[in-house]
């Protein structure tokens, strides 16, 4: 029984097969004396992953409520958007695309002059998950490679995928020499 | 004399099993409403993406109810204090 013991007070202080050497060694007189099993102490209690679920459940509750509270929130907010020039946009061939910031440098957006001369302009962000989105030119149309989105190049509208809503549309207004100027942003809506 | 023999160890409360099988069960409720929890923060996600609005409210007070669960689950069912330990030594 004894041996047995002190073969398994050896196998804990055993520095070559323990990470904790230097603690081993700190408490091995308290470990004669009071002899307990490392391993099972290591162990989570039912007691601890009841807790760790708890907190979990109050994280995904705070991140539900801080989510909604910030989407209505942004929602409920008319910004103003300032009038900006889209660099470029006078040379962009038909069926191109070019990619600009609007309203502000963080957003980014993409203009496209279609294969009959128009010219749109939509927020980047897919309306899924927010990827970007890109414009196929083989196709005309706009494609978010996460998910196989993919979104009319003229109206923004959701031609298939995930995609609940169409792109945020933004106002173009073509002034004096062709300069194209993004005057305003939308939120798109599937809604009419 | 004293007698250097070492005493039989106490048979555990029987009870002991049902509560472990008590236990098991909370904690498998409490990993389901996690999971419910989860899929409501990625439908409060995506209803906050589409703009509907209206969705959002009710998503939130339903992981509220999970959340309120959770802790009913945690804090109104406590295993009373054992009479041995779980080393099998009777309690002072």
């Amino acid at each position: 029984m004894n041996s047995d013991l002190n073969k398994a007070i050896d196998k804990v202080l055993d520095h070559n097969r323990s990470d904790e050497g230097d603690v081993r060694s700190a408490t091995a007189p308290h470990q004669r004396d009071f002899p307990y099993d490392r391993e099972e102490e290591a162990q989570v209690t039912r007691r601890e992953f009841c807790n760790f679920l708890g907190l979990t459940s109050a994280a995904l509750f705070v991140g539900s409520a801080g989510f909604a509270g910030k989407a209505a929130f942004d929602s409920s907010r008319t910004p103003q958007f300032p009038s900006s020039k889209v660099e470029g946009a006078e040379t962009l061939a038909p069926g191109s695309s070019l990619n600009f910031h609007y309203p502000s440098t963080k957003d980014s957006a993409i203009l496209v002059r279609t294969l009959d001369g128009e010219l749109h302009a939509f927020g980047q962000k897919c309306t899924h998950l927010s990827c970007p989105v890109y414009f196929e030119r083989a196709h005309q149309r706009f494609e978010c490679p996460c998910h196989d989105g993919a979104f009319d190049a003229k109206t923004g509208n959701v031609l298939y995928g995930p995609p609940p809503r169409p792109l945020d549309p933004i106002r173009l207004e073509v002034r004096a020499n062709g300069e194209v100027w993004a005057i305003g942003r939308e939120a798109g809506s599937s809604e009419g | 004399m004293q007698s250097n023999q070492i005493k039989p160890r106490p048979i555990r409360n029987l009870a002991g099993k049902g509560r472990t099988a008590v236990a098991q069960a909370r904690l498998i409720l409490l990993v389901m409403v996690n999971v419910a929890q989860l899929w409501i923060l990625a439908a409060t996600v995506e209803a906050a993406l589409a703009h509907r609005f209206s969705a959002l409210l009710p998503l939130v007070v339903a992981s509220g109810i999970c959340f309120v669960v959770t802790l009913t689950l945690i804090f109104w069912w406590r295993p009373p204090s054992r009479r041995f330990t779980s080393s099998g030594y009777l309690k002072q």
